[in-house]
């Protein structure tokens, strides 16, 4: 069953390039090669079945070493104090905070993948979305660790929070520190109810695979009973394009806040206004980068040359061009802005930093690593060939980590005061800290491609050409070629070797077990639950969903492996109310934000900080959103789950011996018994009539 | 696929997903509750002391003054607690051959203190000055509770910082009369009339019209008045972090 991954090196098969290009293009399929819903399933589903590869253990050991030390630099720091840290006067913040900006950083490319792109209708984004997020998640993990022990004190780390406590006393809402911890928070908490819905139908998958019980009942429970549908799914693609809408502003304010951190403050090298969008560029920069670390790996080692193409890594190296060169033009713009203001603090600090300090060979580094390294990505040859693209992304992930250094460091040690200027040395658990950092990013990476399907399948299946009822199939020798018989452009040679797509099937396969008439449930009351049958393909079923309401059935499903368009309408329902849940939400959020701030700032505890005003409603702004955010995520979240009455870990559909296709590549109809059309043998007969395979009546 | 859950099962998973905020909010409170216990906060809690000494005894029966012993309270942050030599000022007269006061004679003897466990123990980032307080009317009782009805020592309120605050953001609640600051039982219904120490310049003007005419009997009113004889600070004042943390 494992799909043909020929291996040939770019541009081998190109015929001399034709003057004119054809109009239109032949379009190049996102999934390369004649995958089925079936393939794929398998394919990804094996991943996390089968024992892994011989080199996962070795690399599992060795991340899961650098994370013990990490920890135990943690509990060294904890139980001793900052002091075994080396920031101190005038470094107070150095390798901490680096590390807490890298990795902030780094989760950027995965919210940009999993929502920029999906409200642009980017549809290559379904082969990378899973990975990328489920990286979001890892590294903003890797960075929530710094806020917690940084200042020495973990236990009191849930002072950050404004929880009601026995002191009195909240947080100053007009501080950039705690925006940076209400825009961290709410990303994460986003991040991750954005990757659970997302993984809900495949966990799915998952389940009905399960040979084991032990399996079946971590994935039944992990996928709350989701069995593909369309009453479902229609809550499902709300709830998804309500979450992709939310994590999209997400993508710019957290970074945009980070940089907060630095910009409102007064130090030369911090104070500046360019710093939002130099952060938000140089953070999807760096998260780019560190997907393809990660992507390029696994993509070899699971053979997933077929979903993500190399097409996909063609255009995320553009990606890397583009948004390396915004974050090269910030370097520069900084530069002259520095000689431009006329500031000699700042002119300073910038010669000191590009000329003549003790860290401009960091500077150096930073600039050669982000700027002209990826400036090769201009040359096909380099964005198509995976192990030069490895090499590039490892310079611009230390690049990365450079320019935060360079920001947090070289700014502190030169201040206004000659007199307090000195050096920062790293100690050994600096050092122990961040390889830590590394360890657990790498060790979650592992065991989420161990335990979790690491691309969407649900998502995949739909972009098939198969899944396509308006695909127009050419015969094998024309495929992807131009009217002239040649490829147009060298990547559709790329895709062509991999061969054509398949056409959906036409009949269902054949049941493992005979499919009796009436099929009894465990603790069955004996009356009916409905009926139901199964179909060759999306058509056929949607077909049959119709031919039912049209014959005077109201009470029915389609249950699909990804939402088939059109199939709501079919089964006689509309769009889904969800989006009022979180309208609703967003406005708790707000109230709760306006009110928690104002009440606490200005009434309950007024304090003047920084000479500001009690009412400096201007200060209020981030949390504001942050808070909206926050309070809508969660009222989708559970409008989703409760719109579709799930969990529903039982159901008697389960006890037919085809229906785990549902969630893989079947397709299935249901009347139910409450229907007032139904009757136990009309209706199957009508089912068997319209063209439904291994109908059966089912078993309350 | 065979069933993999059982049917009852279903309407427990539901209230387990949709109950899950109600059991964080259960957590949190539960939480709270905990860190404002007694258990945490060590309020009635009693320490084992070398001398079992009894408040109750020397101060409810006796009627000793709380300045007899503790004598640095109006002039120092930390209200001491006395030398042996101020024990042996009553009992070398009297019970000077009790058993249960054998550690004070030792200590007595080799002149060394009595080495009591605390019982107050307020943070170290606190800067606590029991002189002001009691100069500005606040009265023992407000945070040692009666001592004089306490046999063995302990602590009366949780000092954690809501307590603090709650009488540093409503002064007025708290206050009474610096005549009266020592007293255990005294409440502002006992009315009375000012006295000269009851304030700062006895005699300034406004003292002088003030001195020997009946107080106000409610709270309220004494409260408000002495705030301002006693020139307490505004409520953001009192509560700026530095007026506790330095």
């Amino acid at each position: 069953m494992t799909p043909t991954t020929p291996i040939i090196s770019p541009g081998a098969t190109i015929t001399a390039a034709p003057a004119r290009l054809p109009d239109p293009l032949p379009r190049i399929p996102l999934v390369w090669g004649p995958d089925t819903y079936e393939t794929i399933t398998h394919q990804i589903s094996r991943i996390t079945e089968k024992p892994q590869p011989w080199w996962w253990w070795p690399a599992f050991l060795i991340t899961s070493g650098l994370l013990t030390g990490g920890v135990l630099a943690a509990t060294y720091l904890i139980s001793t104090g900052v002091g075994v840290w080396g920031s101190n006067n005038p470094v107070n913040w150095a390798f901490d905070i680096t590390n807490f900006v890298f990795w902030i950083g780094i989760g950027h490319a995965g919210t940009l993948i999993s929502a920029i792109l999906f409200l642009f209708r980017q549809k290559w984004r379904t082969s990378i979305n899973r990975f990328s997020e489920a990286m979001t998640i890892f590294a903003v993990i890797c960075a929530g660790v710094y806020p917690g022990i940084h200042v020495g004190r973990f236990w009191y780390a849930w002072f950050m929070f404004p929880l009601p406590n026995a002191n009195h006393i909240f947080q100053n809402f007009r501080s950039a520190l705690l925006w940076d911890l209400f825009a961290v928070s709410t990303y994460f908490t986003i991040s991750l109810i954005f990757w659970y819905v997302g993984l809900i139908p495949d966990l799915a998958t998952l389940r009905d695979r399960a040979k084991s019980r032990s399996r079946q009942v971590i994935f039944g429970l992990l996928s709350l009973g989701w069995r593909g549908s369309t009453r479902h799914w229609r809550h499902y693609e709300v709830a998804y394009l309500m979450l992709a809408g939310l994590s999209t502003p997400l993508v710019l304010s957290v970074h945009s806040v980070v940089s907060f951190d630095f910009a409102t403050s007064i130090l030369p090298g911090w104070h500046t206004t360019i710093f939002p969008p130099y952060f938000v560029a140089g953070a999807i920069f760096g998260g780019f980068a560190m997907v393809l670390q990660c992507m390029i790996p696994a993509r070899a080692a699971y053979k997933l040359h077929n979903l993500v193409t190399i097409k996909h890594i063609d255009v995320m190296c553009k990606f890397l061009l583009a948004t390396g060169s915004l974050v090269g033009y910030a370097y520069c713009m900084e530069l002259f802005i520095a000689w431009y203001s006329g500031n000699p603090y700042e002119w300073q600090t910038f010669v000191n930093r590009a000329w003549n300090g003790d860290y401009t060979w960091a500077y150096w580094v930073m600039m050669t690593c982000n700027l002209f390294i990826p400036q090769v990505f201009w040359i096909r040859w380099c964005r198509q060939t995976p192990w030069f693209v490895l090499l590039v992304v490892t310079c611009i992930n230390v690049g990365m980590w450079y320019e935060r250094f360079v920001i947090i460091v070289q700014s502190l040690h030169h201040d206004f005061l000659p007199a307090s200027w000195g050096r920062y040395y790293p100690t050994w658990v600096d050092w122990l800290q961040m390889l830590g950092d590394f360890g657990l990013f790498f060790t979650l990476t592992l065991l989420f491609i161990r335990f979790l399907p690491m691309i969407a399948m649900a998502e995949v299946k739909a972009v098939l050409p198969m899944a396509n009822p308006h695909y127009h199939y050419l015969p094998a020798d024309r495929y992807l070629k131009g009217e002239d018989g040649r490829y147009p452009t060298a990547d559709h040679a790329l895709a062509a070797a991999y061969g054509p797509p398949a056409p959906p099937r036409t009949i269902v396969p054949p049941a493992t077990e005979p499919v009796p008439a009436f099929i009894p449930t465990p603790e069955g009351t004996g009356q009916p639950w409905g009926a139901v049958a199964e179909f060759a393909n999306a058509q056929d079923l949607l077909h049959a969903a119709q031919a039912a309401r049209q014959h005077g059935y109201t009470h029915l499903d389609a249950w699909t492996p990804f939402y088939v368009h059109g199939m709501k309408e079919a089964i006689g329902r509309t769009r889904s109310r969800l989006p009022l849940f979180t309208l609703a939400g967003a406005l708790t959020g707000l109230a709760a934000a306006v009110t928690l701030q104002f009440y606490l700032m200005t009434y309950y505890y007024p304090t003047i900080v920084g000479g500001k005003e009690y009412r400096s409603w201007e200060a209020f702004v981030p949390i504001f959103f942050e808070m909206t955010v926050l309070f809508a995520g969660f009222f989708t979240l559970f409008a989703l789950i409760g719109l579709c009455g799930l969990p529903r870990l039982f159901h008697p559909l389960d006890a037919h011996p085809t229906f785990h296709r549902s969630t893989q590549d079947g397709f299935f109809l249901t009347i139910e018994a409450t229907d007032p059309r139904f009757d136990v043998d009309q209706t199957r007969d009508f089912l068997r009539s319209i063209g439904g395979q291994h109908v059966a009546v089912i078993e309350r | 696929m065979p069933q993999v859950f059982p049917k009852a099962l279903n309407p427990i998973a539901k209230v387990v997903v949709l109950g899950f905020p109600l059991l964080l909010g259960s957590a949190g409170l539960t939480g709270a509750a905990f860190y404002r216990s007694s258990y945490a906060t060590g309020v009635d809690e009693i320490l084992p002391q070398p001398v079992a000494f009894s408040h109750a005894h020397h101060v409810g029966q006796l009627g000793i003054d709380c300045r007899y012993c503790h004598t640095s309270v109006e002039n120092s942050s930390s209200a001491n607690i006395p030398p042996t030599k101020t024990c042996m000022n009553c009992h070398q007269q009297i019970w000077q051959g009790a058993d249960m006061l054998a550690p004070v004679r030792e200590s007595y003897r080799q002149d060394k203190p009595i080495e009591w466990n605390r019982v107050h123990n307020v943070p170290h980032y606190v800067y606590f000055n029991h002189s002001i307080h009691i100069a500005k009317g606040v009265g023992c009782v407000e945070c040692h509770g009666r001592v004089d009805q306490v046999n063995l020592t302990k602590q009366h309120a949780t000092l954690l910082m809501e307590w603090c605050i709650a009488c540093h953001r409503e002064p007025e609640k708290f206050l009474r009369p610096r005549s009266e600051v020592f007293s255990m039982t005294w409440t502002p219904a006992k009315g009375g009339v000012w006295q000269p120490e009851d304030f700062f310049h006895a005699d300034s003007p406004e003292a002088q019209t003030l001195i020997g005419t009946p107080r106000p009997t409610t709270q309220q009113e004494l409260g408000a008045l002495l705030k301002e004889q006693y020139k307490v600070r505004d409520r953001v004042t009192l509560t700026n972090c530095s007026m506790c943390h330095r």
